[in-house]
């Protein structure tokens, strides 16, 4: 890696672009895509032409790894992690992967637990309720 | 990482392309600016370029004197994928080799997991080589494995990442 600091997720040391923008989460992706191209079907001649590889492999990949696909859990999933003070990156990590534990979920996103955050066992645990339980009721 | 950019870029359209009007300039812009966004295909720092999905303004069209052609200041968001070091993902097992794995990951088809990478797998050669572990866990071809990220290089020439990965570390592996 070049740069002047090394670029490290595990500690939330990611580019600007990264920690700045809007993350989204496979499902969220899926969503998008998947009206993307129903979009470029009913407006080009030849939507074949308009879909590059990056595009199609991407709406494959993010389709079998969307752990939600009902739109009201997608948008569900993102409000009960705002709740948390979670930055985005993390915010998404957490909700492509789904852990099932507090200590799955660290090994995951270590950099909730650095820095004196407030995210005590009892906090991720509670999240990670919350999220089964859309995942039961979807 | 999925991240949702603002981008500003120009697109050109060629003369013969303006005889149309309204809409249909619009139209010419927006489909001249996806088929760009599209060939692009990938840059060093917003990674991989998924899909244009909303285009905020179009600014005043500006001749170029030699060509004729019209050039358009274009502002829009679009979706783009990069691979973070540091960040744990999920991708499916595509190709295996003796000294490691290749695995398929969103648009990245080059993420590579070196068996040095992989503690405990050994590799079982055949018709269908695998990996296997003393706890009797399989990586073979179109397994779904969590890894983590540990480099990344961006091939201007191929516009392409190459990344390397590990399972070294808590939870990760294959996910059946």
């Amino acid at each position: 890696m070049s740069g002047e600091e090394e670029e490290n997720a595990a500690e939330l040391k990611i580019p600007d672009e990264f920690l700045k923008a809007k993350c989204l989460m496979n499902c969220e992706v899926a969503l998008i895509l998947e009206h993307k191209y129903e979009q470029l079907q009913q407006m080009a001649d030849d939507p074949m032409n308009q879909m590059s590889q990056v595009f199609e492999k991407s709406l494959q990949y993010v389709k079998r790894f969307s752990r939600y696909k009902n739109p009201d859990a997608v948008r569900q999933v993102r409000e009960i992690l705002s709740r948390y003070q979670l930055a985005e990156f993390e915010l998404c990590v957490l909700g492509n992967l789904c852990p099932e534990t507090v200590e799955e979920a660290i090994a995951m996103v270590p950099s909730i637990k650095t820095r004196g955050r407030a995210h005590d066992d009892e906090a991720i645990e509670k999240m990670l309720n919350d999220l089964s339980l859309i995942k039961k009721f979807e | 990482m999925y991240i949702k950019s603002k981008l500003s870029w120009n697109v050109v359209l060629p003369a013969e392309n303006l005889d149309v009007k309204g809409l249909m300039l619009q139209k010419a812009i927006i489909t001249r600016l996806m088929a760009d966004f599209a060939a692009k295909k990938a840059s060093k720092d917003l990674g991989y370029f998924l899909a244009v999905t909303t285009v905020a303004s179009i600014g005043e069209g500006k001749v170029r004197q030699q060509s004729g052609d019209v050039l358009f200041p274009v502002d829009f968001s679009c979706i783009t994928f990069k691979m973070l070091t540091g960040e744990v993902l999920e991708g499916i097992v595509h190709k295996i080799l003796k000294h490691g794995i290749f695995l398929r990951c969103g648009p990245a088809e080059s993420v590579y997991l070196s068996h040095q990478k992989m503690d405990d797998y050994q590799y079982v050669p055949g018709e269908n080589p695998y990996f296997m572990n003393s706890k009797s866990s399989k990586i073979e071809k179109g397994v779904v494995v969590r890894f983590l990220v540990i480099g990344e290089k961006f091939i201007e020439a191929e516009k392409d990442f190459r990344a390397v990965v590990s399972l070294e570390g808590d939870y990760l592996g294959p996910i059946s």
